[in-house]
């Protein structure tokens, strides 16, 4: 039984890429800039899915199974996130073009709703771009987590306010501002390292190596 | 050589080399988007969309027009078309449906509470988290200590309730 | 030398893998666990922690997108 239930699915593949290559004409005809941003996004979900990239489970599984290989993974992608983002923050500077970067405020808000997004997510078996990732795998749960995020998105919008005006918020604080940017980074890095040490003694304490 | 391709078109991919291209990818964004890679941001403005389309919200939001000219519309989609072109070319698509019903419920609950808690905290794993931290803002280490006590909690609730 | 087997389908991640954990406990050193999924991270992520607990794991993909595990108990 072991290759008879198996039928390969090439065909099918040449004519999504097709498809594919035929959407992102279309578009370049409208957008380049959206072409290459559509390009980035189908490569960022094949990524994640071929390398079973998941948030939850990097966040989840030191303290559930003793397990720390994703999570290690994560601290790598932040790392290079973090160099990668201090690099072209810089060239934008150098050569005047606007860079937004995620400095967002700071509340108790910010606490509260990252405890209710750590629970949700564990629940719904995937962040927001894992949900993204397995409805593309085709799992009909993450429909249904789907359809709660988006309801649940346009309540929290509906109520930040008042979450704003009980406890008020502070402006987001961006790290270079306060220590300059070279001390910033290898105060940063040096934490992830940190982070990846602490990691993997965990994993062999778990283990019980 | 054939082995090799054979893992690149099959899969899975070691995970430090994902964490690599992805985050190849996401300072690639960066560079061409001039702001960071987000997902929640761009759900919440089709949500709005759609409860006011429906006429159950009231919101002087986007147009249909201006969500298509989003570039979050496309990163959404994009990685929707990627995951599913990814599982294609290894022949490994099929549905999977929900086969119990207690799945059901754990996903709307946990669909609302991670919608309502990305929302109030200004994004989600990815806009916040790992692109705040990215950012070099204080505000992503903070919300990321929370996801992991909120993980934690999540999980005591998974055991309890779903094993 | 005995086979044993779970029912993990259609479980979500980590429930097959706390449940094998459970399984294992109960089973002697060369017993088997058999295990199916649909899920690939699930399948995956059972590989990756076999592998780190260095237990014998094989992996097959029997049919489109189901993997079929067979877990080794070889230490205590």
């Amino acid at each position: 039984m072991e290759t008879s239930s198996f039928h390969s699915q090439q065909k099918w593949n040449i004519g999504f890429i097709v498809f594919l290559t035929l959407l992102l004409a279309l578009l370049s005809q409208i957008s380049i800039h959206l072409t290459l941003i559509t390009v980035l996004g189908i490569s960022l979900g094949f990524v994640l899915q071929k390398s079973r990239f998941c948030l939850v489970s990097a966040l989840r599984d030191p303290l559930l199974l003793g397990m720390t290989q994703l999570t290690r993974a994560f601290l790598l992608l932040l790392g290079i996130s973090i160099l990668g983002f201090a690099l072209v923050s810089w060239g934008a500077s150098q050569r005047n073009i606007p860079l937004i970067l995620n400095v967002f405020p700071l509340g108790v808000h910010t606490v509260v709703g990252g405890v209710l997004f750590g629970i949700g997510m564990v629940l719904a078996g995937g962040c927001t771009s894992g949900i993204l990732m397995r409805i593309g795998e085709g799992f009909a749960m993450q429909w249904v987590a789907f359809f709660g995020l988006l309801v649940g998105v346009v309540l929290g919008e509906r109520s930040v306010i008042n979450w704003r005006n009980v406890f008020g918020e502070s402006p987001g604080i961006f790290l270079p501002d306060i220590f300059g940017w070279v001390p910033t980074l290898i105060l940063e890095i040096s934490s992830l390292l940190a982070l990846w040490q602490l990691a993997s003694w965990w994993q062999k304490k778990q283990l019980g190596e | 050589m054939k082995k090799t391709l054979q893992t690149i078109i099959h899969g899975p991919w070691a995970y430090w080399i994902g964490a690599i291209i992805l985050a190849v990818l996401n300072i690639l964004v960066l560079i061409v988007r001039r702001e960071p890679w987000g997902v929640t941001l761009n759900i919440e403005n089709w949500g709005e969309w759609i409860g006011t389309t429906l006429g159950m919200l009231d919101d002087q939001g986007f147009t249909f027009k201006e969500l298509m000219a989003a570039s979050g519309t496309y990163l959404n989609l994009g990685l929707i078309l990627g995951a599913f072109w990814a599982t294609l070319v290894a022949s490994q698509v099929r549905f999977r449906p929900i086969r119990d019903k207690k799945f059901l419920f754990s996903a709307l609950i946990g669909g609302l509470l991670m919608g309502y808690g990305a929302r109030i905290a200004y994004g989600c794993n990815v806009g916040a988290l790992l692109n705040g931290i990215a950012s070099s803002s204080l505000t992503g280490w903070i919300f990321a200590i929370a996801v992991f006590f909120g993980t934690w909690l999540g999980s005591k609730l998974l055991l309890r309730y779903l094993m | 030398m005995t086979r044993f087997s779970i029912e993990i389908w259609g479980e979500m991640c980590p429930i097959p893998l706390i449940k094998a954990k459970k399984k294992l406990l109960s089973m002697q050193c060369g017993d088997i666990l058999v295990l199916e999924t649909e899920h690939s991270c699930t399948s995956r992520g059972i590989v990756v922690w076999s592998k780190a607990n260095r237990y014998i794991i094989e992996e097959k993909e029997v049919a489109n997108g189901i993997w079929h595990l067979e877990l080794t108990k070889t230490h205590d």
